[in-house]
């Protein structure tokens, strides 16, 4: 599982992406250049319009960008069609969001597993890596709860053994402590940190939160469309 | 994989319960209306065609050819003898009676009014005809008198006359058209609910009728009963053919009644147009509900595709819900369905006297369940549920997972 050799997974090449608000045309990205090496704790921050949102969207292959391109573990995102870029969603990126967002109607194990159904995982071998991770992420014994039956860090870590349990090669987390109160969101981080360094697994953040930005090996400030500042630490 | 969508588009549907049961309940009516109409136009179909066949028609009757436009006493079944002890041999029919029918005049002290003279032959009549059942005074034709005479209670009104009265009826004699009057004495009176019946006949023993009309032994009509209904609906039937010779012609009621028939097919195509309302009503029905509920989850839809579900993951997803609802709807619509009919059809619904095409219908209508209303409604119901649902899951297929998932990425 360990991933020792930095690659580039992430490269962006004048990626630009202008919206229309109201027949206004608006810049959210205005021709970014970047590139992020498999294993990074990347945390992406700016101010509210920045941009964060619309670079990660891009970078998911969930929007696409007016201008540039993006490689996403060697693959040119444009190129691909709309199931190619599904399947390599779920085989190569973990989502964890600010509202948790779990299928409600599922149980835990239901909601990891989804990913792995999917991918047409076999049901024994899917069983095996849901308990297993929900015991990484410390949620023994909640797999035939439902969402509505845990507390918000409970279900952020869910929301984290979902986005893992395919070993993806890319986790993207928007806000993922915003809604947590500081003890867990620094416990959840903690837990992050550590998936990043034992599995090599590369992690970017969109936060505004103090403390991811300082656990971060990597720190990308946003402003207006453009990178501000980029530094690693 | 197709587990996890049943089980998310099943579970979906019971989230937002009150909505479920509101649409569900909508369908389902529209479900048990259809069920209902269907029920309805059969027991209503039944009703008509029994009227018409049991009261006087038959279900089929042989005459002359020419004679049903020309009504010429004259124009008698041709080989009667023949066709006689045929009928009698066919084992599909199961009764079958002998008629004179002849335009007259029947007078009483105090008025006159024109009416059809109808021969007829007592112990077979009863088979074919109600009027023996609708006898509100005297009887009918219990004596060996030849001169009773049966009509009905709008005839004795206009002649103002009762039970006993004697009567003069006069017709025109076959061949020389010579007229022939006899006097009668009222033996009977009926009350038949059509109009026609009640003021326009007027019935005596055959024997009497072919002597004043002097044809002898010959009839003008043969009313004929089958073993079943369904044989008079039959145009392939052999027996059309053998009884149409020698000049003859035999005839269902589907022919002797057309404008029976054609209202009868209209009131099939009325069935279906009704059913393409109410399923135009449930489809719209069913694309609201979904859509509601799409709008409701768009950040789920756009998680579900964010992850890795497929454009037409989506669409399943969204065609899966719409087939939960139907099944919920189905399960509403069968059981409302069932028990309206059966109710109704315990009860019964009154149109009596109620006229259409010349058929005055003279029972409660009880609404027939077949078990095709059952299984085909559904099934329809079912199949028009999922192209419904084409809709909204197209329109889920295509969404754009950010802009689903505005609030975040």
């Amino acid at each position: 599982m360990e991933r020792t050799q930095k690659t580039d997974v992430i490269v962006t090449e004048g990626v630009t992406r202008v919206y229309e608000a109201d027949g206004v045309p608006v810049n959210a990205l205005n021709g970014i250049d970047l590139t992020i090496q498999s294993g990074e704790f990347t945390a992406l921050v700016g101010p509210s319009g920045s941009g964060k949102t619309t670079f990660l969207n891009i970078i998911s292959g969930l929007d696409t960008p007016t201008e540039g391109k993006v490689w996403l573990a060697g693959k040119v995102l444009s190129e691909m069609s709309g199931n190619e870029l599904s399947d390599f969603r779920r085989d190569n990126i973990g989502f964890i969001f600010q509202a948790y967002n779990l299928i409600p109607v599922l149980t835990v194990e239901e909601n990891v597993e989804y990913i792995m159904l999917l991918a047409g995982v076999p049901k024994a071998e899917r069983h095996e890596r849901v308990i297993a991770m929900l015991e990484t992420v410390g949620l023994k014994g909640v797999a035939n709860r439902t969402p509505t039956q845990l507390s918000g860090g409970q279900q952020q870590r869910v929301a984290i053994a979902r986005a893992m349990v395919s070993e993806p090669q890319i986790i993207l987390a928007d806000e993922p402590t915003a809604n947590l109160d500081s003890k867990t969101g620094a416990d959840l981080l903690e837990m992050m940190r550590h998936l990043n360094e034992e599995t090599g697994m590369t992690f970017i953040f969109s936060t505004h939160d103090p403390m991811v930005m300082e656990s971060a090996t990597r720190l990308i400030t946003l402003r207006d469309g453009h990178v501000d500042t980029d530094e690693t630490k | 994989m197709w587990l996890i969508l049943i089980k998310l588009a099943w579970r979906n549907i019971f989230r937002n319960k009150r909505r479920t049961i509101i649409a569900a309940t909508a369908i389902g009516i529209g479900l048990a209306a259809l069920i209902f109409v269907d029920a309805l136009m059969i027991g209503m179909t039944e009703n008509m065609v029994r009227t018409a066949t049991a009261s006087f028609l038959g279900d089929a009757q042989i005459h002359r050819e020419g004679f049903r436009d020309a009504q010429e006493v004259s124009l008698t079944i041709q080989s009667l003898d023949e066709v006689t002890e045929g009928l009698a041999k066919e084992n599909i029919v199961e009764h079958f009676t002998q008629r004179t029918l002849a335009p007259g005049m029947i007078t009483s002290p105090a008025n006159v009014s024109a009416i059809i003279l109808v021969g007829v032959h007592p112990p077979t009549e009863q088979f074919l005809s109600q009027i023996d059942d609708v006898i509100t005074e005297g009887v009918y034709f219990e004596g060996g008198s030849s001169r009773d005479v049966v009509i009905g209670a709008k005839l004795a009104e206009i002649l103002e006359i009762g039970l006993g009265d004697r009567i003069v009826v006069t017709v025109a004699q076959a061949e020389t058209g010579d007229l022939s009057q006899e006097m009668f004495r009222i033996s009977g009176i009926y009350h038949f609910v059509g109009e026609e019946m009640n003021s326009g006949m007027a019935f005596v023993r055959i024997e009497k009728a072919q002597e004043m009309l002097a044809i002898g032994n010959e009839v003008h009509e043969i009313a004929v009963k089958f073993t079943s209904v369904a044989y008079a609906q039959d145009p392939t039937l052999p027996f059309w053919n053998a009884y149409s010779q020698h000049g003859n012609e035999a005839l269902s009621w589907t022919e002797l009644m057309s404008q029976l028939t054609a209202i009868l097919e209209m009131t099939k195509y009325s069935k279906y147009i009704v059913g393409v309302i109410l399923f135009f009503v449930v489809i719209f029905g069913i694309i609201n509900t979904l859509f509601m509920s799409l709008y409701e989850r768009m950040f789920e839809f756009g998680v579900l595709r964010a992850v890795g579900t497929r454009p037409f993951g989506m669409a399943r997803v969204i065609l899966f819900e719409a087939g939960a609802l139907a099944i919920v709807s189905i399960g509403l619509g069968m059981v409302l369905g069932f028990l309206i009919t059966a109710i109704l059809n315990h009860t019964g619904i009154d149109y009596t006297g109620i006229e259409m095409v010349g058929v005055t219908i003279q029972e409660f209508i009880y609404p027939v369940m077949t078990v095709q209303q059952f299984i085909i409604y559904p099934v329809w119901l079912f199949i028009f549920t999922i192209i419904a649902g084409l809709y909204p899951a197209r329109y889920a297929a295509k969404m754009s997972p950010a802009a689903a998932m505005r609030r975040s990425f």
